[in-house]
């Protein structure tokens, strides 16, 4: 045996690997897991309408909030209070969430 | 070569038979067709845990459906697949905090040539694992799944430089760590 050159050694990795992987049921269980598929148009304006009451009804109930009416004209005063800053970092957090599953949902493939 | 072009070309219409008119037998038949493979690589990247392989490729498959139409086919069908599968693989590894084996570089395989010279495979089968992660995975996908080096880069998001380092460094380890068989077959050679 000449071993080893670059087609042997190729040749020996190869061996080692099994081949593929016979289906035994495995895309008849994945078929019925499949999902319907999104429609291509879908319509924008329930999310929209979604988000835009979403928004309202957290303005309407945290309205009466002093906390977030102190935080409020704080920042807008240029002053760093605790309030102030919660209410940045609630702000924060919403964007990062958002960013977060904007990102997970364009993953290009 | 004219059979991988045929049978890219059969891809392409199941995969336009899927986005265009929602036909799910196109898609099961795409399945039929790649789960053998997509499901060995899992099963490469995750020796001796087949049911977790196997749920990867499911992942990997629904995925595939869900984002059908961002296949463009500037790459073959499969490796659009298996890129998928080895991303949901490194996300699941990130996930689970599995530990990457990348202590192997500069080991040598501790073998007797002459006590297992009837067993090379073995040996090859140990030298691979002593091989660092990257180079295993460049070997699985260039060598044992049959890729281009550009596609392997393509699937695995490395550029194509390091694939063909990784390529390079992995055969002329295995070659060093088995050159005792070289040098076995030629002393029965000269004797």
């Amino acid at each position: 045996m000449n071993l080893p050159n670059d087609d042997r050694i190729e040749a020996l990795v190869r061996q080692q690997f099994d081949g593929p992987v016979p289906d035994a049921g495995f895309s008849e269980r994945l078929m019925q897991r499949l999902p319907p598929r999104r429609q291509r148009r879908r319509r924008a304006w329930p999310l929209w309408a979604g988000a835009l009451t979403g928004v309202i009804a957290c303005w309407l109930s945290l309205q009466s909030s002093p906390v977030l009416q102190a935080g409020w004209r704080d920042w807008l005063g240029g002053e760093m209070s605790a309030a102030a800053i919660t209410l940045l970092a609630a702000l924060a957090g919403v964007s990062f969430l958002a960013t977060w599953w904007a990102t997970t949902e364009s993953v290009d493939y | 070569m004219a059979d991988s072009f045929a049978e890219a070309r059969i891809d392409q219409a199941l995969v336009a038979r899927v986005v265009l008119d929602d036909d799910r037998r196109a898609f099961e038949q795409l399945v039929r067709r790649h789960q053998g493979m997509v499901r060995a690589q899992l099963r490469r990247l995750l020796p001796g845990d087949e049911a977790a392989a196997d749920d990867l490729a499911q992942e990997t498959f629904l995925l595939a459906w869900r984002k059908l139409r961002q296949f463009r086919g500037d790459a073959r069908f499969s490796t659009w697949l298996y890129r998928i599968a080895y991303t949901c693989f490194l996300q699941t590894r990130r996930r689970r905090s599995l530990p990457i084996d990348e202590a192997n570089d500069g080991e040598e395989v501790q073998h007797s040539p002459l006590a297992h010279a009837t067993d090379l495979q073995m040996d090859m089968q140990h030298a691979m694992q002593r091989l660092s992660s990257g180079e295993q995975t460049v070997l699985l996908h260039c060598v044992q799944l049959g890729l281009s080096h550009e596609e392997a880069a393509y699937v695995l998001a490395l550029p194509l430089g390091t694939v063909k380092t990784h390529a390079t460094r992995g055969k002329a380890k295995l070659k060093t760590w088995l050159a005792a068989w070289h040098d076995s077959a030629d002393e029965e050679r000269t004797s």
